[in-house]
């Protein structure tokens, strides 16, 4: 049986899938070659990858510090 | 050479499979070697990647390919061809006096994004305008355009210093050193862009294009 996601886990996730649509976004925007192209990546493509960092970074601070068992 | 895109690209293909990894399995951060792993590819390398399309955004802007890929550039990119030397922009493209991958930059430095805050705006502005307002017609420069574009490269240069026409009147290059005496207002360089000329103009065919 599949244990459930825990909630780090669950914002791990989220950020990588924000962090994996911001670099795709990078990726499209590095092959138009268009003054649209740098504001795409800049506010869609940054924005994105900015959110999915702060996730990450919230699931670090916000861990549960459970002590370990000796 | 591998060229600073191909590297980019490179760096933005392995942080998605690094990442791709963290999202099917994220059990795998509650171990040391996870966590180092989580932190690499959700920070270090989208951080790198963010930051190296930055630059990369930024080089590619500053080309001529990128300024005349706006529909309303179209006819200055023309007039860069135009056959004829009394054309100051088309002399300094067809003679290499400017480098020809970065023509519009090199002679507009302080355009759009390149400027103040106020020229970023007008940057926003343009965007706009291309996609839901209209253009003005024809394009006009905002400032008159700035002696500082021509001395950044004249600035020293013999031709400059000691050309008859800029002798003639003693006060005449400390003037347009102070950008008091206009090098395309003063009747001496005013032939620019022009393109309402260009459709009795005849173009300049590069050797093997």
């Amino acid at each position: 049986m599949k244990s459930q996601p825990t909630k780090i886990e669950k914002r791990i996730r989220v950020a990588g899938i924000l962090l994996i649509a911001g670099l795709l976004v990078e990726l499209v925007t590095l092959r138009w070659s268009h003054p649209t192209a740098f504001l795409f990546f800049l506010l869609l493509g940054g924005a994105l990858m900015a959110l999915g960092i702060a996730i990450y970074l919230l699931s670090l601070v916000s861990a549960e510090n459970k002590p370990s068992v000796e | 050479m591998i060229g600073n895109t191909t590297i980019l690209m490179a760096v933005i293909l392995f942080s998605i499979v690094l990442i791709a990894l963290l999202v099917m399995r994220p059990s795998i951060t509650a171990t040391r070697g996870g966590k180092i792993l989580a932190f690499v590819s959700l920070l270090i390398f989208p951080a790198l990647a963010g930051g190296m399309g930055v630059n990369q955004h930024i080089e590619h802007s500053k080309t001529t390919n990128f300024c005349l890929s706006c529909h309303v550039m179209e006819d200055y990119g023309k007039s860069l061809r135009v056959d004829d030397r009394s054309f100051v922009p088309a002399t300094h493209f067809q003679y290499n006096l400017v480098p020809r991958e970065k023509a519009c930059y090199t002679c507009h430095t302080d355009y759009t994004m390149y400027g103040d805050v106020k020229s970023k705006l007008r940057g926003l502005k343009h965007v706009y305008a291309y996609y839901i307002g209209k253009p003005s017609q024809p394009i006009k420069l905002y400032q008159p355009y700035n002696n500082r574009e021509c001395l950044h490269c004249h600035l020293g240069a013999r031709t400059f210093e000691e050309s008859e026409a800029h002798t003639k009147d003693p006060q005449a290059l400390s003037r347009m050193k102070l950008n008091q005496l206009g090098c395309s207002t003063s009747g001496c360089h005013n032939i620019i862009h022009n393109i309402g000329q260009l459709k009795e103009a005849t173009f300049w065919k590069e050797q093997g294009k």
